[in-house]
């Protein structure tokens, strides 16, 4: 099996990445980057696009010529009048008055708006009155952010409630905690690189909340079933079930993860090189940051989370003594382990990465299933597992 | 569930979607219009209508608040499920600019004001106004004919200043919109109080016949010239580029809003040649106050009297459009708690005819008291009230199915706290253009194409599985949303286009899951045909999981959102639930079937070769893997 590459262990599932037993490091770099993003939020805020600012309008006559001609004059007359203002929309508006173009800008003082205007007028030779102006609203209201915001929370208040009755609350605090981080980090990409934040791009930073869950929920799922039942025997640690766990699913992550980004990337491709910017732009961006960083977090973040908080339980506490006691105890006999275990990094639970490793612990829940759903059942002491709350799960 | 019963029932789902696509209310032109989904502002252009706040009370522009919460209403009004892309801002510091996508829509309906009043009919008479003319003209009858009726001595001046005022408003209304620059401040006081001198000269001259119209016209004068020395000081401080015209008319109006709040509506009701035509015309919510009895008119002929307002619209907790039973259309209204109290009070008090309030000439058949459903300043209709009505109430009418939603609409969302006059209907282009469509679309080629390749290489054979069902969902996507933007007025704008790419995306994720179980089980040295079944019901549990935690997240945004986030959640949630329909009534039943054939037993074809060991035998897997251990 060692002989392998990569590629392959990881296509069967036996890739063998310690994942829990590093998950102080995993811990300290999401905590710094957090950090990072948090004072970035602090110190560079964000580059908010147009539609959350308002702006100006201006209306030239249609005689001027055409629309992108109008738009290219109108745009120079901004530059050389307000530095960083610039046309957002141009649009041909028709009635009976007559037809005439509309400029959406960026938003300018009342003075940058009629020196705009005046050159406007004279780069395309009419009166200065014949080009109406005018303040705009912002079409993305604040209210939009709060109720957005409001709905965010509420969200996050029901999937709770939704992964307690679904799996248990341990794992419910790490997925949620993961879905944060995984929000904050995205936000902290955009505040540090200093993308522009637009309404195409907190629709999409809402999208990665269904997608950031949908991967860790994949992964639970497959830890749930590793772990039901794991103190009816002594051969792993709950640690070291969640490894593997993550290890068996690491390929179907990883999967579900490219087959997501492919479009996206198309998007993006598409958006940024043949468009330049906008919408495509803006939606491809943030869900292929958002998308890479929730696979991230899903393995690196929710499982080591879930394994430290399963940790203070007691009966896992006990259970993972009583499997390094038998380890132990094997080990001082005339059975020699295979591979040096690893110096213990952790206090309460040194991970034998090799026992995780090469798939030799007997994969919990993997195997007989049929007759293991009773039979574990009944094997397991009075209110066992913990980890199934509920009762007919498993249809 | 056999495969074959499965597969029935997604055709059944198909051949339904299809026919509504093509015959249901609203299909209409060739195959190609049939089959074109309702496209966004950015895509392909839209309406535009443009409302200018007329604040009746004073001439000052309403407050930022005001305007806000205008706008609000007027958003959700244009777009109640919040998935027709309309887009409604503010401009300056008086106008409301709605645009919704697709040209020529009628948005007339959107601005007005709909202040719902409940009022008892006190007395009822002919206000279709034989003896006066009906159509406005600058020199009207009123004076001269109004004078002879009255014999109270209040009652000439409030009856000739009133009509007066109502001669002036109308025509100079009708040649207003122009867009003119403003006059200054002063000037514009100054013009109300010349106008208001040529009326009066107009009206003199009207009553020259007899000398006590003359008289009056006099002392009519002399009292608007009180109006207008109170309005003048609200003329200065609007900055605004209103012509001239329309400024005059907008301030005699308010002239006349402010009087016809104080003086009570009893006097338009007594003088017989103040018409409906001319009641119809005053300006929205000017009987708006509900302390004050009013005078309105029902369908152009009948004048009431009405008592002060005891139910008013912000009563109303819901209301609908409906079918009853004689099959016409009606309003069906339901009250708030508070709103259901009064409502039952005020049906009481008519039921019983308390006081004797109501004349004679306004009781119906039974010798009940009618309750006026007055919206705005007509009345919508008055029935005689049957009974005391302790639940839901509907306001029966002339309507058809569109006004009455338009009504429903209306009350549902509450009345403006400013009100609009509409200007002109605009067509404007697209603000990024078919360019951006057909970019669009592009990337939803590439994307697609990525997903397949990607798919084909890594499951082989089964990758077909994933290629068909993407086929299909983007199918049933496509019908839906044709559909949809038909019956709720779904609207895809290049942003919803993204999301649906993305969407396929993430549906083709629930096939990882179940093909990476399926390897799984393979692996633990299963028969691919025994494999399926168990890989199912494994995988099942994990794919609702998920799309139910991505389910929750749209219906959570949908309810609680506005404006663009709304109709993001809505396709969010419409991609999930089709992806579901995909992977339950397909994917299952055709990999059943799949797994039934030769090919699919041969690992090489079907991409689960490689998960078999080199002697690729069930024994030799289990025994390997003793070794291990």
């Amino acid at each position: 099996m060692a002989k392998t590459g990569l590629a392959s262990r990881l296509y069967a599932g036996e890739a063998g990445l310690d994942v829990i037993g590093r998950r102080k490091l995993w811990f300290g770099v999401a905590g710094a980057l957090i950090l990072i993003a948090v004072l970035s939020f602090a110190l560079r805020g964000f580059t908010l696009g147009i539609e959350f600012a308002g702006g100006n309008s201006f209306q030239v006559p249609a005689s001027v010529g055409t629309l992108d001609d109008a738009e290219r004059t109108v745009d120079a007359a901004l530059a050389s009048t307000a530095a960083g203002a610039e046309v957002v929309t141009a649009q041909k508006v028709g009635g009976t008055g007559g037809d005439f173009y509309e400029m959406r800008t960026s938003q300018l003082t009342a003075e940058q708006a009629n020196a705009a205007k005046t050159e406007m007028a004279r780069a395309f030779g009419i009166q200065p009155d014949q080009i109406s102006g005018n303040q705009v609203s912002e079409a993305w209201g604040s209210q939009v952010t709060s109720r957005a915001l409001l709905g965010l929370v509420i969200f996050i208040a029901l999937v709770t409630v939704y992964l307690v009755l679904r799996f248990e609350w341990r794992m419910a605090v790490a997925a949620v905690s993961s879905l944060f981080m995984n929000l904050i980090l995205t936000a902290g990409i955009y505040s540090l690189v200093g993308f522009e934040v637009t309404p195409s791009t907190i629709i999409g930073f809402l999208t990665i909340l269904g997608f950031a869950l949908y991967d860790v929920v994949v992964v639970f799922d497959k830890v749930q079933e590793n772990t039901r039942g794991i103190t009816a025997n002594n051969n792993q640690t709950y640690g070291e079930a969640a490894n593997l766990a993550i290890n068996q699913s690491l390929m179907r992550s990883l999967n579900t993860s490219v087959v997501a980004l492919l479009p996206v990337g198309g998007l993006l491709f598409i958006g940024a090189g043949l468009l330049g910017a906008g919408t495509l732009k803006d939606l491809g961006l943030v869900l292929f940051v958002g998308m890479a960083v929730a696979f991230l977090t899903s393995i690196l973040l929710a499982t080591p989370l879930l394994v430290l908080l399963k940790n203070y339980d007691l009966r896992i506490q006990a259970h993972n003594k009583r499997v390094l006691a038998r380890r132990g105890a094997l080990a001082g006999g005339e059975t020699t382990p295979k591979g040096t275990p690893r110096p213990a990094a952790d206090g309460d639970e040194p991970v034998d990465a090799d026992a995780a490793l090469a798939g030799a612990t007997p994969k919990v829940g993997a195997r007989p299933a049929g007759k293991r759903s009773t039979g574990a059942r009944g094997g397991r002491p009075a209110g066992g597992g913990g980890n199934r709350p509920g009762g007919a799960k498993r249809r | 569930m056999r495969p074959g019963r499965q597969l029935a029932v997604l055709g059944f789902i198909f051949v339904v979607l299809y026919l509504l696509v093509f015959f249901s209310g609203g299909a209409s032109g060739g195959f190609k219009d049939r089959l074109e989904p309702r496209l966004g502002l950015d895509l392909v252009g839209g309406t535009r209508l443009t409302l200018e706040a007329t604040n009746s009370l004073d001439g000052k522009p309403p407050t930022a608040e005001n305007l806000e919460e205008a706008r609000q209403i007027i958003e959700s009004r244009v777009n109640a499920y919040g998935v027709a892309e309309a887009e409604v801002v503010t401009e300056g510091n008086r106008n409301i600019v709605i645009s919704l996508p697709g040209e020529n829509r009628d948005l007339t309906d959107v601005g007005s004001a709909a202040e719902l009043r409940f009022r008892k009919v006190l007395k009822a008479a002919d206000g279709s106004g034989a003896a006066a003319a009906p159509a406005p003209t600058p020199t009207p009858a009123p004076s001269g004919t109004a004078s002879p009726a009255p014999s109270g001595s209040a009652k000439p001046s409030g009856s000739a200043s009133p009509s007066g005022a109502k001669a002036t408003a109308s025509p100079s209304a009708g040649g207003q919109g122009g867009g003119a620059p403003a006059p200054s401040a002063s000037a514009s006081g100054f013009a109300v109080a010349e106008r208001r001198r040529a009326v009066a000269e107009r009206q003199r001259r009207a009553g020259a016949a007899g000398r006590r119209g003359a008289a009056q016209g006099r002392r009519a004068e002399g009292r608007r010239r009180r109006v207008a020395g109170r309005q003048r000081p609200a003329g200065p401080g609007r900055p605004d580029r209103r012509p001239v015209a329309g400024r005059e008319a907008q301030a005699v109006r308010h002239a006349h809003a402010a009087r016809g709040r104080r003086a009570a509506g009893e006097m338009q009701f007594t003088v017989p040649t103040i018409t409906c035509a001319q009641l119809d015309k005053r300006p929205p919510a000017s009987i708006k106050d509900e302390k004050q009895k009013a005078v309105a008119c029902e369908d152009g002929v009948q004048k009431y009297l009405l008592d002060v307002a005891k139910v008013l619209g912000t009563d109303v907790g819901d209301a609908n459009a409906v079918l009853d039973q004689t099959s016409s259309w009606v309003v069906s209204l339901d009250f708030k708690g508070d709103g259901q109290e009064k409502w039952t009070n005020l049906t009481r008090e008519a039921f019983n005819n308390e006081g004797q309030a109501c004349d004679q000439t306004a009781l119906g058949q039974d010798g009940k008291c009618r309750v006026a459903v007055v919206l705005d300043n007509k009345v919508v209709s008055s029935p005689e009230i049957q009974g005391v009505l302790t639940g839901d109430s509907q306001i029966t009418g002339s309507f058809d199915n569109k006004t009455a939603s338009a009504l429903a609409s209306q009350l549902r969302y509450g009345a403006l706290p400013v009100t609009f006059e509409a200007q002109e209907q605009q067509n404007v282009t697209a603000t990024l253009g078919a360019s951006h469509l057909r970019a669009g679309l592009l990337a939803a080629g590439i994307g697609m194409l990525l997903v397949i390749i990607y798919s084909f290489f890594y499951y082989r054979l089964l990758g077909s599985v994933i290629f068909l069902s993407l086929v299909l969902s983007a199918l049933l996507v496509f019908g839906a949303l044709i559909v949809l933007g038909r019956q709720i007025g779904f609207t895809l704008t290049l942003a919803g286009i993204a999301g649906m790419i993305v969407s396929l995306g993430v549906a083709a994720d629930s096939f990882v899951i179940y093909f990476e179980r399926l390897k799984d089980e393979i692996r633990e040295g299963r028969s691919p045909r025994s494999a399926v079944p168990r890989a199912w019901i494994r995988a099942r549990r994990t794919i609702i999981s998920a799309n139910a935690i991505t389910i929750l997240s749209a219906v959570v945004l949908y309810i609680v959102s506005v404006g663009a986030v709304k109709g993001f959640a809505f396709a969010l949630g419409l991609a999930t639930v089709l992806d579901l329909v995909v992977v339950f009534l397909f994917r299952h039943p055709i990999m059943t079937m799949f797994a039934r054939t030769r090919a699919f037993l041969s690992p090489r074809v079907s991409g689960l070769g490689r998960i078999l060991p080199p002697a690729r035998s069930e024994q030799a897997t289990r025994t390997s893997r003793v070794k291990e251990a």
